[in-house]
């Protein structure tokens, strides 16, 4: 078989190429099942990826489909599909039917596995993990043209016991990254980002703002008669100058790890959290029954979608760290992260390195979660941080476990 | 251009540690138009009739018609020869020295083969590989035939050369031409016979009364000319570590390919399949993989049909790796009944090995177990074709008891068809 191009596979399909992927909406309404346009093999119509290869079997809409206009920064996922991929077992060629040439590792479908690097010093990957089925988990991120150190990290864990979380994260993950990305650009010109009350500034209402919108496209890709309306957590991070704004919202986490600084700037809404309140400490209460069971997030059935807000200065050299529970679930002190980020060779490396280390460790640790690692490299001098720093108190706007409900 | 599609039947799941993976690979094809006539090359046919002394004047007879009956089915256009087989073989048509040894078959060559054919005599002794190798001179002469085929008539046992002189034969022709086999009456050795056929990819059956030899030969000269695929290989691909413990067709017949495997590349092997007419086949692979932890999913096979370097049609054999047993527990019906089948097969001619060498007791074994095999994979024929071997007490256990006086052809009709295996749909 040829491996120069990726070939019209298989050649059986006789009609594929003629037919070309259905329209989504044709699919839908006419309850037809197109052909995956990679395998040829029937598709049922809601769903986005084919269960035989893996294929994206709507490649021409892009992840969430919210709308929000993404800027040119952002790496479109799968559009174009490479022709060569590399499997992250061995390193061989993937072949077009999806599975590595030489080790016959599966490879992950876009959605399973995908990474962002919008620059050498911002990346990240998510990842389906080992035990889940599929990868509800979303990540997006975003960064000001150079030499602007400005950068956007939001990521969502879509809450498996929902329906629709996968696709509703990714929404809620986009939307969230394109409402910040707008209020960082509005904030150009201004040295110290024009926020000068960090507490109640543009980018505290920014963060917000990005919330709501998110909780809104999660809202929008919930269907009408959902008995179990997706949802998800929602953690973001913003780098404008020398400070971190960051804002939470269940149980996925934000860490500064710096060589000044390891701390965790997020508070988690979780049962874990509530027993921490309650005085049993925390090891004890994060491997509790319903440690992971969250309080609030995002979707349909939330009361308050109002997030924890804070703001951080950076003093050092480091990393700002967003993930998901299925990182933090085998490391969750700072310190205990801050090794783990030593051993991915966080020494000055590529952030998409350093995550992909980080998710593989997880996996091996067992990835009974789906796993999602967004970095930030930032260094004090470039990052603005010239001047002494300014003491501000992470602040959070509304007290934890003020819900009676959880969602495990 | 023919079509082919492919459609794999298997239980991917294995439990923890599992390293083997079974699947019935099916492979169809559509649309193979006819031999010699779609463009992929010229096809050539060679009817060889065993003129030995022991075919007397009524198998000739019948013999010389069944030929003529054949040169009837071969499409204008076609390379043709006829070989007549003694203990040596001879170009009974057409009529050279030397130079092109086959002929383009047309009204007028039509005619000159049947009249060829009219002058066979039933004279001399029997060395089939002195036969094959003529045919296999024939068809080079020709030197750009893409689809070589041949019939091969016998009567009675290989007694003018010896079996090393038959095994070269064969070996050499590997690959060259297929040959399918009849043998008339009940003076020819299955064994014998079967070992050429299955060596050169064709079928082997017996004609019990000369009668029947039109029919057989005009049957068997349409199927060959609707045969428009010139060849094709069963590509296998394993991954890397990975190990191909066989590699069976397993219908329409059981036939073993795993030692016949070329290699493409370090990670696949292809298998010759010879010529396709429209027609399905089932393919029985079991590949060792190198365990891995549960919750992992990796490609066991790649199975490709290729006609040339160009990969047809593909069908994927996956692993996964499960801690439910209620998924990795189940064998998949098709792996179990063509499981079976095979051992059908295998039991029917060791049985009947045993009765042929007085050894009564694995006989009578060997044919119940086969009895059982046949009732519970529901294969009819060979259910029938047992009962007139074997007393069947009870299908259910395999219990029966060795018939006295048996037909020799009925014992070779069942060894014949041993190989012949039903299918689980349709």
């Amino acid at each position: 078989m040829s491996t120069e191009d990726t070939p019209a596979w298989p050649l059986w399909a006789t009609d594929h190429d003629a037919a070309g992927p259905a329209a989504p909406q044709e699919a839908s309404t006419l309850g037809l099942a197109a052909p995956c346009p990679e395998c040829g093999m029937p598709v049922r119509p809601d769903q986005r990826y084919c269960e035989n290869c893996g294929a994206d079997v709507h490649p021409d809409l892009a992840f969430g489909a919210s709308g929000g206009a993404a800027s040119e920064a952002t790496v479109k996922l799968n559009r174009p599909r490479p022709a060569r991929r590399a499997c992250l077992e061995c390193g061989g060629e993937v072949d077009a039917d999806g599975y590595c040439q030489t080790c016959g590792a599966k490879a992950p479908s876009p959605r399973d596995h995908f990474e962002a690097a919008p620059a050498s010093w911002l990346g990240g990957v998510c990842d389906r993990g080992v035990v889940h089925a599929r990868n509800e988990d979303a990540m997006a991120l975003w960064t000001a043209a150079e030499p602007d150190r400005s950068a956007v990290l939001v990521v969502c864990d879509g809450v498996s016991s929902s329906q629709d979380s996968d696709v509703a994260a990714m929404a809620a993950a986009e939307t969230a990254r394109d409402v910040l990305a707008d209020a960082v650009r509005g904030l150009a010109g201004s040295p110290d980002g024009g926020d000068t009350d960090p507490g109640t500034g543009p980018l505290h209402r920014a963060l917000v703002e990005a919330a709501a919108r998110a909780n809104d496209a999660v809202v929008a890709h919930t269907a009408p008669d959902s008995e179990n309306a997706a949802s998800c957590t929602f953690a973001a991070a913003v780098v404008v100058g020398d400070r971190v704004h960051w804002a939470g919202l269940g149980d996925s986490r934000v860490y500064l790890l710096t060589d000044t600084a390891q701390v965790q700037l997020s508070t988690d809404h979780s049962g874990a959290e509530e027993l921490i309140r309650a005085g049993v400490p925390r090891e004890q209460a994060e491997t509790g029954l319903h440690a992971h069971a969250i309080t609030r997030w995002l979707g349909r059935d939330a009361e308050d979608v109002v997030p924890d807000t804070g703001v951080h200065p950076v003093t050092g050299t480091g990393w700002l760290l967003v993930c998901t529970d299925g990182l933090w679930n085998y490391a969750s002190a700072p310190g205990a992260l801050a090794e783990q980020l030593l051993a991915a060779g966080s020494d000055g490396a590529d952030p998409v390195a350093v995550a992909s280390r980080l998710v593989k460790w997880a996996n091996a640790q067992g990835g009974k979660d789906n796993v999602t690692v967004a970095l930030a490299r930032l260094e004090a001098n470039l990052n603005g941080a010239s001047q002494a720093p300014t003491a501000i108190a992470a602040e959070s706007t509304d007290a934890p476990g003020t819900s009676v409900e959880e969602k495990i | 251009m023919a079509l082919f599609t492919s459609a794999v039947y298997q239980n991917e799941f294995l439990p923890d540690g599992g390293t083997d993976v079974n699947a019935i690979v099916t492979i169809a094809c559509s649309g193979a138009g006819a031999a010699g006539q779609t463009g992929s090359g010229d096809a050539g046919e060679i009817i060889i009739v065993d003129t030995s002394g022991s075919m007397g004047n009524a198998n000739m007879a019948a013999a010389k018609q069944a030929a003529m009956v054949a040169l009837d089915h071969i499409l204008d256009g076609t390379y043709f020869a006829v070989v007549a087989g003694n203990h040596k073989a001879y170009l009974a048509y057409p009529m050279v020295q030397s130079g092109a040894g086959m002929v383009r078959m047309d009204a007028r060559t039509r005619a000159e083969a049947r009249r060829a054919i009219g002058y066979f005599r039933a004279d001399g002794g029997t060395a089939m590989g002195n036969w094959l190798n003529l045919a296999r001179a024939l068809f080079d002469s020709i030197g750009h035939l893409a689809q070589k085929h041949a019939i091969l008539l016998t009567d009675g046992e290989n007694h003018n050369e010896t079996q090393q002189q038959l095994d070269l034969a064969i070996r050499n022709c590997v690959g060259q031409f297929q040959v399918d086999c009849r043998g008339v009456g009940v003076d020819w050795k299955v064994a014998e016979i079967r070992k050429i056929a299955q060596a050169l990819l064709g079928t082997v059956d017996i004609i019990p009364n000369p009668s029947q030899l039109g029919q057989a030969f005009a049957e068997l000269m349409q199927a060959s000319m609707a045969r428009g695929v010139a060849a094709a290989d069963l590509r296998v691909w394993i991954p890397q570590g990975a190990q191909v413990l066989f590699v069976r067709q397993v219908s329409p017949t059981v036939e073993d390919l795993t030692g016949r495997g070329v290699g493409i590349n370090p990670l696949t092997a292809a298998y010759p399949t010879g010529s396709w007419g429209d027609e399905e086949r089932d393919y029985h692979l079991q590949i060792r993989l190198p365990a891995k932890s549960v919750g992992q999913e990796q490609l066991a096979a790649r199975v490709q049909l290729a006609v040339g370097n160009e990969v047809l049609t593909q069908g994927l054999v996956k692993a996964k790796w499960s801690s439910d047993t209620n998924l990795t527990a189940q064998i998949n019906p098709e792996v179990a009944h063509y499981t079976g089948q095979t051992e059908l097969a295998r039991a029917i001619q060791e049985g009947l090995q045993a009765k042929a060498t007085g050894d009564e007791r694995t006989a009578t074994t060997k044919l119940g177990r086969a009895a059982q095999l046949a009732a519970e994979t529901g294969n009819a024929e060979a259910t029938a074709k047992l009962r007139k071997v074997v007393d069947i007490d009870d299908a259910e256990t395999g219990t029966v008891r060795l018939k006295r006086g048996v037909a020799k052809a009925d014992e070779m009709a069942l060894d014949t068809a041993s190989t012949k295996t039903t299918r689980i749909r349709g």
